[in-house]
């Protein structure tokens, strides 16, 4: 009795089986492109579906020819400004908006939520660039890439806002809590999940972002790591050892940061984080 | 209050909304970018151009965009609910499970597809060996047949984490009292799954079907770094991006026109899509 109490959740697929299959789909893929990158440039032409002799230089090949570590550097700066700044906006437009502290606020809500559904301009911002004088340059393109995250940032923290009581609102304020303090106190806890996720997308909108690059950037100093990285490709067609080095070296950093935030993210319930 | 709602708006109207109407104004005239090239107004002509046969490609790309996103979205969902299912528990190996389902996100558009071109790899790549064990030989991503059905599979792979994060979220929202209480009253594993998992999920569909629709409707770049649009998987995201930059003669008016015609198809999709996943949520929550 007290068994069938803890079962919290009716299963279909046998966990065995499907952990195989996600293990398959989604592990193997990248454990051959490390295995290529461990691989000789002799042995791949040969029999690139078998491991070879270990082979290590291909890193400090990849690293020097393919210029990372300069490109990794502007990769974070570029996506974690952008993404944050989004976030942050979005928190300051969603607020006013979930609470109605605003005239018109479902008028906003709507015209933001187009957003959600406008395709990156990229003739018409590099000629808004031009005449801004954000061309060419790191603060520019960081600029240039606030926008595209906060349509979600301000629909997912909408949401959340609405689900916390606006009780809460009233007591704080009662208490003398200023606007920000409360926002920063009260409502960036509770809204976590929200932020997370926002944040995490305006990162992999930057990220993924390779015309971006291509329109806005002139000077390669300023390229983020994934430009340079399919420029290296463009040039290396068949050096896969080298390539699959160099893709190595660039995901390690994305993959610990998101192994590190995926139980942030997780034990963060979805919607509706308050209850009476 | 006041001043970040008013900045917030600001960089969204500067960098959303008068870059999209920008574009509207350039689909209008025949700007192509060429330095001294003279911008005049041609009215409608890019958008008539579309239809003729003068520029091909339009009406293959379209039917590229609907097999792409109609795959897309189904795909991406229902291998999205099944994985978030396995994978919302606490256990240990749930956690991996959930790194290994995200990877593709955090790796980025570059980099799977980088993967998988290189698994694809017509000379001796892994996926070639196993279908010529069939005797099956392709170029793959350099095939009419495959590249498709290709770019799709790395499309929904890339986006499968995402879809599972936002399902997951709705899953642990729901309070598990509600499955105790249903298991004490006797109600099976099925009937729970269906009256009550199924209907409380409901916001999270909602949000996964919206994502997935609009995303590989207006997609470019993964399509971009795989095959540029060839053998058959210009759709026209890809379609706007060639004409405007990529092609002989790089016509940027046309191509803005080819842009704000897949946004009003987009909006024409998307938005009773949203209306109708909405009324849904209200009708299942409500039951």
């Amino acid at each position: 009795m007290s068994m069938s109490l803890r079962l919290r959740r009716p299963r279909l697929v046998s966990g065995f089986a499907m952990g195989l299959l996600v293990v398959i789909l989604f592990l193997a893929p990248v454990l051959y492109v490390v295995m290529i990158a461990f691989q000789s440039q002799q042995h791949f032409l040969v029999s690139p579906n078998t491991p070879g002799r270990v082979v290590a230089g291909n890193f400090g090949t990849a690293w020097n020819q393919a210029d990372l570590g300069p490109e990794l550097v502007n990769t974070v700066l570029y996506s974690v400004v952008a993404a944050g700044l989004s976030t942050l906006l979005g928190l300051l437009i969603a607020f006013p908006i979930a609470r109605r502290l605003v005239r018109g606020a479902s008028g906003y809500y709507l015209a933001l939520m187009v957003g959600l559904f406008l395709p990156f301009s990229v003739i018409a911002l590099y000629a808004e660039a031009r005449s801004l004088g954000l061309y060419d340059s790191r603060f520019g393109y960081i600029i240039l890439h606030v926008e595209p995250g906060m349509p979600l940032a301000v629909l997912l923290l909408v949401a959340f806002i609405t689900a916390i009581p606006a009780e809460l609102d009233e007591a704080a304020w009662m208490e003398g809590a200023g606007y920000l303090s409360y926002l920063v106190r009260v409502v960036l806890p509770l809204t976590r999940p929200a932020l997370v996720i926002a944040f995490l997308y305006g990162m992999v909108g930057v990220w993924n972002d390779i015309i971006g690059p291509v329109v806005f950037l002139a000077d390669s100093s300023l390229f983020p790591v994934t430009r340079g990285i399919f420029v290296f490709y463009g040039s290396n067609t068949s050096a896969w050892p080298k390539l699959a080095a160099a893709i190595v070296i660039v995901s390690l950093p994305v993959v610990i940061l998101f192994a590190a935030s995926q139980r942030q993210l997780i034990r963060a319930r979805f919607m509706g984080s308050v209850k009476g | 209050m006041w001043a970040g709602l008013l900045i917030g708006l600001g960089v969204y109207a500067l960098f959303g909304i008068v870059p999209a109407i920008v574009q509207v104004v350039i689909s209008f005239t025949n700007y192509t970018g060429l330095p001294g090239a003279p911008v005049n107004n041609v009215g409608f002509a890019n958008y008539t151009a579309m239809f003729t046969t003068e520029r091909p490609g339009f009406e293959s790309a379209i039917w590229a965009t609907v097999a792409f996103v109609l795959a897309v979205t189904i795909g991406q969902n229902l291998i999205a609910l099944v994985l978030a299912h396995r994978l919302s528990g606490e256990s240990r190996w749930a956690g991996i499970g959930r790194v290994l389902v995200f990877l593709p996100i955090a790796l980025g558009v570059t980099i799977v597809g980088l993967i998988w071109i290189l698994i694809f790899d017509p000379e001796g790549g892994p996926m070639s060996s196993f279908f010529s064990t069939f005797g099956i030989h392709s170029a793959f991503f350099g095939a009419n047949s495959w590249a498709m059905p290709l770019v799709i599979l790395v499309q929904i792979w890339q986006n499968a984490g995402f879809s599972t994060l936002v399902f997951i979220g709705g899953l642990r929202a729901i309070d598990t009292q509600i499955y105790e209480a249903a298991a004490m009253d006797g109600i099976g594993a099925w009937r729970r799954l269906r009256r009550i998992t199924w209907p409380l999920l409901a916001p999270a569909v909602t949000v996964n079907v919206l994502l997935a629709l609009v995303g590989s409707f207006t997609l470019y770049n993964t399509i971009y770094v795989l095959t540029q649009g060839q053998y058959g998987t210009q759709t026209l995201g890809m379609l706007a991006f060639n004409t405007a930059f990529n092609s002989e003669e790089a016509n940027i008016g046309l191509g803005a026109a080819v842009t704000v015609t897949l946004f009003v198809l987009t909006l024409f999709v998307a938005i009773p899509a949203m209306l109708l996943l909405r009324w849904r949520e209200r009708r299942l929550m409500g039951a």
